[in-house]
């Protein structure tokens, strides 16, 4: 094979290999990613048979945990996990009915309102919706 | 079976005549012929530009609400996403610096003349659009430089004398800068922009394929004929390397130096020091900066734009008002008008960078 | 002028003063106050003498007035007499109370439910015998004049209610209006401390209270009582505290420290925080080194040393754990990378070294321990999310290598190629 046509043999396959290395981020980059769009507003919580009524879960919204409760009549609520007072992930207890915090004993109700303890504001209510099997949280529509 | 799908496709598309003209395209070799690459590369990156823009599409939301977090997504979430973003960013600088070169060297080379002035015309429109592509693309990440940056922006706009206010408004979709500014950026910048460039770079491409390329004074008087390169295949391949030279350069740019994501505009919080716009509107903020604030009476300011306008005008007119040849001391003046407004905006330029007092 | 006609003059004076009174015009001030006649005001207003008009310069604003209640209700008399007569003791008139007959005189309607709940449905009924229980009440028993009363805290002829700002017993006026007898000036001669005033505004309650108008703040009465206040006694002081440091106080009062403490008369909370003084504490008191708190007691060597190490490792362990954590994921957000899961997973770790700051008060190296590891946990998850991180930009610059090489690769091969072509 002369030079000539080698070289140019050689320029395909680094053209093709150049192509490649082109189209491939671009074709990864039109997959969409598992988290299919930036939680900004709006998550799906969990699932609606994941929890019982009276019983509650931390969900992740955003880079903070929110709280998603089912209350004994069935309905869900869910309002902001972070404790007002120094931060710490708040918790539902069933039995009382109450929003309670471990590190410092802070109490609100199931409207977010702190009622008792340390912190001094209430918890940011979410809206809750649900979609078929899923729990959908939403930032309150008024905020 | 290649073969009779392609054969098909010469008769139906015309392939052979298109073959044709681009067979007899020949590019004139001379000392200067460099330059002649600039117009190609600025085509390059513009394309990489719609490339880049349409993927990004796919995934931003233009509302003051989500578009930070949308671009945030692109960059962490989505696969490559950075490197589109980068490159996106990356390339729009270089594009207007390709785009510089290219209108300085035709403008210093006298490509302007008889009977080349539409197409000079056409491509200080194009300049202003892409000006115009890289002020609304800006803003789009809403971020505070962004945010702040296209304040100060508007409110230049705003002092044009007469139609300043209403430029001001039109162009901010209300007094301030609000989502309606980022909605309408975002229209300007993937919808109305586009399809004004596109077809005024359609013009500009019909008409240098038309008049052929030219060829500065200087090497026409040298008397031999100029000797002719082939456009297929030995500049185009030349132009390959410069292309591919050009798309190195961006992966190492989005590699090494990713483009920020900087803070999430908040417009109740005081402007960030040191705010200044994109480089290539540098020239003229630093001018703006320099003038003392009342000349003869009036706001300093305003002198600036009006002054900056008329340059502008003279500028865009070069065809008209230089010697129809080329030659003779008329030429000679603008000659030295290219050198000086070339000195001047790389001077005023740098000085934006310097830091300190303007 | 001689006698008689002096008398005469005052009395015709007297005569002439009455009928203007009766017909003045009505005051446009306090339409209640007014409308029951009260000639005591109308005299005593408007007489030279400081001492006598001073009680009328804000009656009108005080409380009692504003419900309608005028002068004869606490001094007797008769308000409808413009004479000198309305002050005739037959007509009940009893002057100026003395300084140990004042707190009776006051509980005959506070004390009284029934006749507060003319006012408010949910009154605050006085209650005289826990007032006995206090210094204050025992000392003027004693016979002390320089005891506070009811009139020194509240006031007198003008009190606001205690919800008033204004008022001396407003919240935050509290500590201000203890501090007028309890310094060192007032209470000269006498053994009692004089520093609490000093002391407190140094504290966190202090500041949090009187800087920052923070009123869940204690001032002294919610500590030390209202009406019977008494210097906490030691078994008491942690109780005082839990009231607003509950799972603090909660976790102290089943600890052994507590035990301890009872045993060798010591106070908890204040042995370790101080009272009046109390400062935010430090991560310093849980640690072994200067301003550790456990080595105060515990000796070198002991049983008890040796727990207080374990915790102080422990908690210092955890903090280091979340130091590396999150300067790792600073460096890979500086580099564009994404570590929202991350931050997740550390700001638990966080939240645990909050509640080691709680549970060390249990003095319980396996409560601490078991919230120490539950941190450490949350800790390395983040830690093992940011290594993950900065791994991915590393293969970025090493893709963008490889890809460089290809487009250096397919430029010189197209120089090549141009070199070969035959001349243009």
């Amino acid at each position: 094979m002369d030079r000539r046509r080698f070289l140019d043999w050689m320029i395909r396959i680094s053209g093709t290999t150049l192509g490649a290395f082109v189209l491939y981020p671009v074709v990864r980059y039109l997959v969409p990613p598992r988290i299919p769009e930036a939680v900004t507003r709006r998550v799906v919580a969990g699932k609606v048979k994941e929890l019982q009524p009276g019983s509650f879960k931390i969900f992740p919204f955003g880079s903070q945990p929110g709280l998603l409760i089912r209350t004994q009549d069935g309905s869900f609520r869910a309002m902001s996990a972070v404790c007002t007072h120094l931060g710490c992930t708040a918790q539902y207890r069933g039995a009382d009915r109450m929003v309670w915090c471990a590190c410092h004993n802070g109490v609100y109700d199931l409207e977010g309102r702190n009622v008792s303890g340390p912190p001094p504001r209430p918890l940011e209510r979410y809206d809750v919706h649900v979609e078929g099997e899923d729990v959908v949280v939403e930032k309150a529509r008024t905020s | 079976m290649i073969a009779r799908v392609q054969e098909w496709l010469r008769d139906r598309l015309g392939l052979d005549e298109l073959q044709q003209l681009a067979e007899h395209k020949q590019i004139p070799l001379h000392r200067h012929t460099f330059w002649y690459y600039w117009g190609g590369m600025t085509l390059f990156l513009f394309g990489i530009q719609v490339c880049t823009g349409i993927l990004l599409l796919l995934y931003y939301r233009a509302s003051a609400d989500e578009a930070y977090e949308s671009v945030r997504f692109i960059m962490t979430q989505v696969s490559f996403g950075w490197l589109i973003r980068s490159i996106h960013s990356w390339s729009a600088n270089l594009m207007i610096g390709a785009a510089m070169v290219h209108m300085f060297s035709a403008f210093m080379m006298k490509a302007y003349r008889r009977p080349r002035e539409a197409t000079w015309l056409s491509g200080m429109l194009l300049f202003g659009l892409s000006m115009a592509f890289g002020f609304s693309g800006y803003l789009l990440p809403w971020n505070q430089l962004a945010f702040f940056a296209t304040k100060v922006g508007t409110d230049i706009t705003g002092a044009v004398p007469v139609v300043g206010p209403f430029m001001l408004r039109f162009l901010r979709g209300g007094d301030h800068i609000t989502g309606a500014t980022l909605t309408r950026f975002f229209g300007f910048h993937v919808a109305i922009l586009p399809a004004i460039a596109t077809m005024i770079l359609g013009v500009h491409l019909y008409l240098v394929q038309r008049h052929g390329m030219s060829v500065p004074p200087q090497v026409e008087d040298q008397g031999t004929p100029v000797p002719q390169m082939k456009f297929v295949p030995h500049f185009l391949l030349r132009d390959m390397v410069g292309w591919l030279a050009a798309l190195g350069g961006l992966a190492l740019l989005a590699a090494l130096l990713p483009w920020e994501l900087g803070l999430k505009a908040d417009p109740y919080v005081p402007a960030p020091a040191g705010i200044k716009p994109e480089w290539y509107f540098g020239w003229m903020f630093q001018t703006l900066r320099m003038l003392p604030s009342h000349i003869a009476g009036l706001e300093g300011e305003l002198i600036g734009i009006i002054g900056i306008g008329l340059a502008g005008m003279v500028w865009l007119l070069a065809p008209f008002l230089d010697d129809p040849t080329g030659r003779g001391p008329r030429a000679r003046f603008w000659s030295g008008l290219g050198v000086a407004a070339i000195v001047y905006i790389t001077v005023f330029t740098l000085l934006v960078y310097r830091g300190g007092k303007p | 002028m001689s006698a008689p006609r002096l008398i005469a003059v005052t009395g015709v004076l007297l005569l002439a003063f009455s009928g203007l009174v009766y017909a003045a015009p009505a005051d446009s001030l306090s339409g209640i106050a007014r409308a029951a006649q009260n000639s005591c005001l109308d005299c005593h207003r408007r007489s030279d003498q400081a001492r006598v008009s001073a009680p009328t310069a804000h009656w009108l604003e005080d409380i009692h007035a504003v419900r309608g209640l005028g002068c004869v209700g606490c001094h007797g008399g008769d308000a409808t007499d413009s004479d000198l007569s309305a002050m005739d003791p037959d007509k009940g008139f009893r002057g100026k109370p003395g300084r140990d007959e004042i707190a009776e005189l006051c509980a005959k309607c506070h004390a009284d439910a029934a006749y507060m709940k003319r006012f408010n449905p949910r009154p605050y009924v006085f209650s005289m015998a826990e007032f006995r229980t206090s210094v204050h009440c025992k000392k003027i028993a004693e016979g002390d004049k320089k005891v506070a009363t009811c009139t020194n805290c509240h006031g007198v002829h003008g009190i606001l209610t205690p919800k008033d700002p204004s008022s001396p017993v407003f919240h935050r006026n509290v500590p201000l209006t203890c501090s007028k007898c309890h310094n060192s000036e007032y209470m000269k001669g006498r053994t009692v401390p004089t520093n609490q005033f000093a002391l407190y505004r140094n504290s966190v309650h202090g500041k949090a209270l009187l800087e920052r108008d923070d009123a869940s703040a204690p001032a002294c009465n919610d500590c030390h009582g209202n009406h019977g206040a008494v210097p906490p006694n030691t078994r008491d002081i942690s109780i005082v505290c839990a009231n607003c440091h509950g799972r603090e106080g909660e976790l102290f009062l089943a600890s052994k420290v507590r035990l301890a403490f009872d045993r060798m008369g010591k106070r908890g909370c204040v042995t370790c925080h101080g009272n009046h003084d109390v400062q935010k504490p430090t991560d310093a008191m849980l640690s072994t080194g200067p301003g550790g708190t456990c080595v105060g007691c515990h000796e070198p060597g002991s049983a008890g040393e040796r727990g207080a190490h374990a915790i102080v490792t422990g908690f210092a362990g955890l903090k280091a754990s979340i130091g590396v954590a999150d300067s790792l994921l600073k460096l890979a957000e500086f580099r564009g990378m994404e570590t929202t899961q991350a931050r997740t997973a550390l700001r638990e770790s966080q939240d645990r070294l909050v509640a080691v700051r709680a549970a060390i008060h249990s003095f319980d190296e396996h409560t601490v321990a078991a919230v120490v590891a539950e941190g450490n946990e949350f800790a390395t998850q983040a830690r093992t999310a940011g290594i993950s991180a900065l791994r991915d930009w590393r293969n970025r610059r090493i893709g963008m290598g490889l890809s460089l090489l290809v487009i250096l690769a397919t430029i010189g091969l197209l120089i090549a190629r141009i070199r070969g072509i035959a001349p243009r």
